[in-house]
């Protein structure tokens, strides 16, 4: 695993108007490494999001890829860089096959000016490349559609992967999953990283940043609450810093007493 | 507190998977994976099917009841009524592939033949135009463009639905055409498109004929029939082939000693199909019947035992138990009752039941209909029988043997050449395959896995056997024999069906293998997705109201060409017909679903149900019930269809 700084973030902070989305937040991704960027609803994961992937500009602070200053003004131009970002609900179409999928906006062409897809290739190409993620594709032809919520999320990481992608932005990829299809998208979070990609891993559960997570850097309203390695926090501790520390105590000594009176709710 | 268990199970099932991460995820296979589906399946998730199958079904119907419309005019005349509104149909299952409508295809079309009138024409005070063809047909493409630009950007501008944009635009359309005609003409028409100097050339661009003929095949290989025969023979063996490709498991070697049976039934089956047509078909050719039956299932069954892996030896045993039972028996009785009726009911009598309908009507309508459900029931359950294949073999052969004394009673009681000779064939054909295909299930191990190099040989088989049936079509409705020139007439055909073929054929190529057909279903399906990708989804979208005002653009040139005049409201209201047909051919309201090659079915449906209706001898008012029955089976059957495709597990 190579230490290689792929994206640095320092002191960014984004203002609307007079609303403080961001202020001061500094975290940093390494090649090989996950970086877990946890925070409740409204704590301000969506705009930090948006700032890394170009869709909007930090108001100040700076960005650094591989050492370089940049500032994104369009998602084309963060691509540009190597920084894939995944939606959690735009990743892919559902009623086309994987390997369109897999190529779409970037099909490989033969034929010339006719611009005729080359079938084939793309499908043995999309085939080998989910296979070195661990997905398994019978038929690249069946639509992404029939596969299961973990898989779908996985398409779209290991395409991500494939054109060049050299961080990762996973924006809440298992929000909406089950148990087991959370861990079916861990399963290629760990992957991508052992692949030598840098990865940042946008979730509000800190049960499952917590196994794969490197790096972990916790928002709440819009500031950060501390940027730590793994070996620096404990999962208790990441848990209490996520819901806020002693509000999670006053949270957890109400629930207790709901419980004793409320004869045990699950 | 549910959550935060789930958290704790789920982090140490990562923990430990993080260990193993290098090694394959093995549990990602078995319950992931979809089964193996063979050619039948395949083909019945396509979104054509039901439109396919609803076209041979209205075809057979009118066939049956009108004596002209199985005929080459017949044909010829719901052809001619297809192409405009095929064509439309084609480009506008595009964009609705694409996700958008646009309900100025209509009127556009009625705008750009009237254009191209009104800049030829020299309207005197006004300061007419002039314009020989060869500038105005290009303005005139221009124009088209120019308006299907506008719609695209107006959408993708300002965000609101294409329904209420094009809406406008058909109004414009609507009130421009109107407007302009009176201005120039006085009338609500513009004539005169054959004054321009350059007529003669463009005129057989865009209204050319062909003459059907008995030129070129009259002593050519043996005449148009034998020719014919011969395309036939060659698709219907390059069929059979790709099906046993697709669906058998192959031998690691060939069994030579198999080529004997499969030479041998081959040459009966040969020579059995050329003894029936020596003879006149009408009598029962009982020996060359059975001689080309039993060599059809002689060469099959030696050309799967050369190649392909006979199944297991255990079969099953007869279960006739339960429900499949009870679908047997159910079957049977309907097609019992079909016949008892169909025999009850005297074939003479003309007497009228109630308003519409005749006891002949009655008849054919609880005949045809009750044995349809009796066999399809039967089929039902022979597939229900599915863990005992002796069982299922025996249900199938049943129900061969029951579609073939069906095909002996229609025999028997029909007085139509057309039901005694021809109809009877098809049954007895269809029986024959049915059981061939029992047979060959029970003996031969089907295919569970994909097999690459099988797959691919039985897709080009199934291409070839596809090509050599429409040039045997083909060659039958483009040229006669001197026998049928003499009985029927001559046939002319407009080159208007030449262009919808060509624009069907172009169209599919386009979405089905280029990269603009990915972006126009990625642009339908979900275009976030897509332009987060970088699918260009603007481009793309005014590209495909372009190309449906270009092909408004050609449909108007074909309608201007035809009469020479045009009308100030041709095609207005046609819109929702074009739709129709997308939607009719599998193409989803929703979009990013759907197939060009559909939408052209579905033309070729309507069309032929707005001909055959009068060539019925029924009234032409009706064949508008007749569209939205239509229109409601096709969208109930894409419901359906859809849910199967996106069906997630």
């Amino acid at each position: 695993m190579s230490n290689e700084t792929l994206l640095e973030i320092r002191d960014i902070s984004k203002f609307y108007g007079n609303i403080i989305a961001l202020r001061d937040i500094t975290t940093s991704v390494q090649a090989g490494a996950v970086t877990c960027v946890l925070g409740d609803n409204g704590a301000g994961k969506s705009t930090f999001i948006k700032i890394l992937a170009g869709a909007h500009q930090q108001s100040e602070g700076r960005l650094f890829v591989e050492g370089e200053e940049v500032m994104f003004n369009s998602p084309r131009e963060a691509l540009a860089r190597g920084i894939a970002t995944v939606y959690q609900d735009l990743a892919v179409v559902p009623l086309m096959s994987v390997w369109r999928n897999f190529f779409l906006g970037s099909e490989p062409t033969k034929l010339g000016f006719l611009n005729v897809v080359d079938r084939e290739k793309a499908s043995s190409i999309a085939k080998g490349e989910l296979a070195k993620m661990g997905i398994d594709i019978r038929d690249t032809e069946q639509p992404v559609g029939t596969l299961s919520g973990g898989e779908r999320q996985s398409v779209a990481i290991a395409r991500a992967a494939y054109f060049g992608a050299k961080v990762l932005i996973l924006d809440e990829p298992t929000s909406a999953l089950g148990v087991k299809q959370s861990g079916v998208v861990l399963r290629y979070i760990v992957e991508a990283r052992n692949r030598g990609l840098g990865v940042i891993f946008i979730t509000h559960n800190p049960h499952h940043a917590w196994p794969v997570g490197d790096r972990f850097m916790i928002l709440n309203r819009g500031q950060s609450l501390g940027d730590f390695a793994k070996e620096e926090l404990t999962k208790d501790e990441l848990t209490q810093l996520m819901a806020g520390g002693t509000e999670l105590a006053d949270l957890q000594h109400e629930l207790a007493q709901a419980t004793a009176g409320g004869g045990g709710a699950s | 507190m549910a959550d935060v268990t789930n958290g704790e199970e789920l982090a140490e099932t990562a923990n430990e998977e993080e260990a193993a991460a290098p090694a394959a995820p093995a549990d990602s296979a078995g319950d992931e994976r979809l089964a193996y589906r063979g050619p039948i399946q395949r083909l019945l998730t396509r979104p054509e099917i039901g439109a396919l199958i609803g076209t041979g079904a209205i075809w057979m119907v009118f066939w049956a009841v009108s004596d002209v419309f199985g005929t080459t005019p017949g044909t010829n005349s719901f052809l001619d009524v297809s192409t405009s509104l095929g064509i439309m149909a084609v480009a506008v299952a595009l964009l609705m592939i694409g996700g958008e409508f646009d309900l100025s295809s209509g009127a556009m079309t009625g705008a750009t033949g009237m254009l191209v009138v009104l800049l030829v024409k020299d309207t005197g005070e006004l300061g007419g135009l002039g314009l020989p063809l060869f500038v105005a047909i290009p303005v005139t493409f221009l124009f088209a463009m120019g308006i299907g630009w506008v719609n695209g950007t107006l959408v993708e501008k300002t965000g609101l639905p294409s329904f209420i944009v094009t809406l406008g635009t058909f109004f414009t359309l609507r009130g421009a055409k109107l407007g302009f005609s009176k201005l120039f003409t006085d009338k609500v028409i513009v004539e005169g498109l054959d004054d321009a100097p350059d007529y003669e050339f463009w005129s057989n661009i865009f209204g050319g004929v062909w003459v059907r003929n008995n030129h070129l095949w009259e002593n050519f290989l043996g005449g148009r029939d034998m020719v014919f025969a011969i395309l036939a023979v060659l698709g219907a063996a390059a069929l059979i082939l790709a099906v046993l490709e697709q669906s058998l498991t192959r031998n690691a070697e060939l069994k030579k000693a198999s080529f004997a049976t499969a030479g041998v039934g081959t040459v009966a089956a040969l020579l059995g199909l050329i003894m029936l047509t020596q003879t006149d078909g009408t009598g029962a050719n009982w020996i060359w019947s059975l001689v080309m039956g039993a060599g059809l299932l002689l060469g099959i069954m030696g050309y799967a035992r050369l190649r392909f892996e006979i199944s297991l030896p255990d079969r099953g045993s007869l279960t006739l138990g339960g429900p499949v039972g009870i679908r047997v028996l159910i079957g049977l009785g309907l097609v019992a009752a079909g016949v008892i009726f169909g025999t009850w009911l005297s074939s003479d009598s003309e007497y009228v039941i109630g308003i519409l309908l005749t006891t002949q009507g009655l008849r054919a309508i609880l005949f045809s209909g009750l044995v349809i459900l009796g066999v399809i029931m039967m089929l039902i359950a022979a597939r229900k029988a599915d863990e005992s294949p002796l069982t299922r073999f025996l249900i199938t052969v049943l129900t061969a043997g029951v579609i073939a004394a069906v095909g002996f009673i229609i025999q028997s009681e029909a007085d139509s050449r057309k039901f005694r000779a021809e109809f009877f064939a098809w049954i007895m054909l269809a029986a024959l395959v049915l059981l061939i295909a029992a047979v060959i299930r029970l003996l031969f191990e089907q295919r569970r896995r994909t097999d690459p190099a099988a797959d691919k040989l039985g897709r080009i088989l199934a291409a070839v056997s596809m090509v050599l049936f429409a040039a045997a079509i083909a060659l039958k409705l483009l040229w006669s024999t001197a026998a049928e020139n003499e009985g029927a007439g001559i046939t002319t055909y407009r080159v208007s069906i030449l262009y919808f073929f060509l624009f069907a054929i172009f169209a599919t190529w386009l979405l089905m293998r280029t990269k603009f057909g990915s972006w126009t279903f990625a642009v339908g399906g979900n275009k976030n997705a897509a332009r987060q990708v970088g699918v260009p989804a603007a481009r793309t979208k005014t590209q495909l109201f372009m190309m449906v005002s270009g092909a408004a653009w050609l449909v108007g040139m074909l309608i201007a060409f035809r009469l020479n005049s045009v009308q100030a409201n041709v095609g207005d209201g046609n819109e929702f017909l074009y739709i129709i047909a997308a939607v009719v051919g599998g193409n989803l309201l929703t979009g990013g679903y759907g197939s060009a090659a559909g939408a052209a079915i579905g033309a070729l449906i309507m069309a032929m149900s707005f001909q055959g209706i009068p060539f019925a001898g029924w009234n032409s008012d009706w064949r508008w019930l007749f569209v939205g029955v239509i229109l409601l089976l096709a969208v109930m059957v894409n419901n359906y269809v859809r849910g199967k495709a996106e069906a997630s597990k």
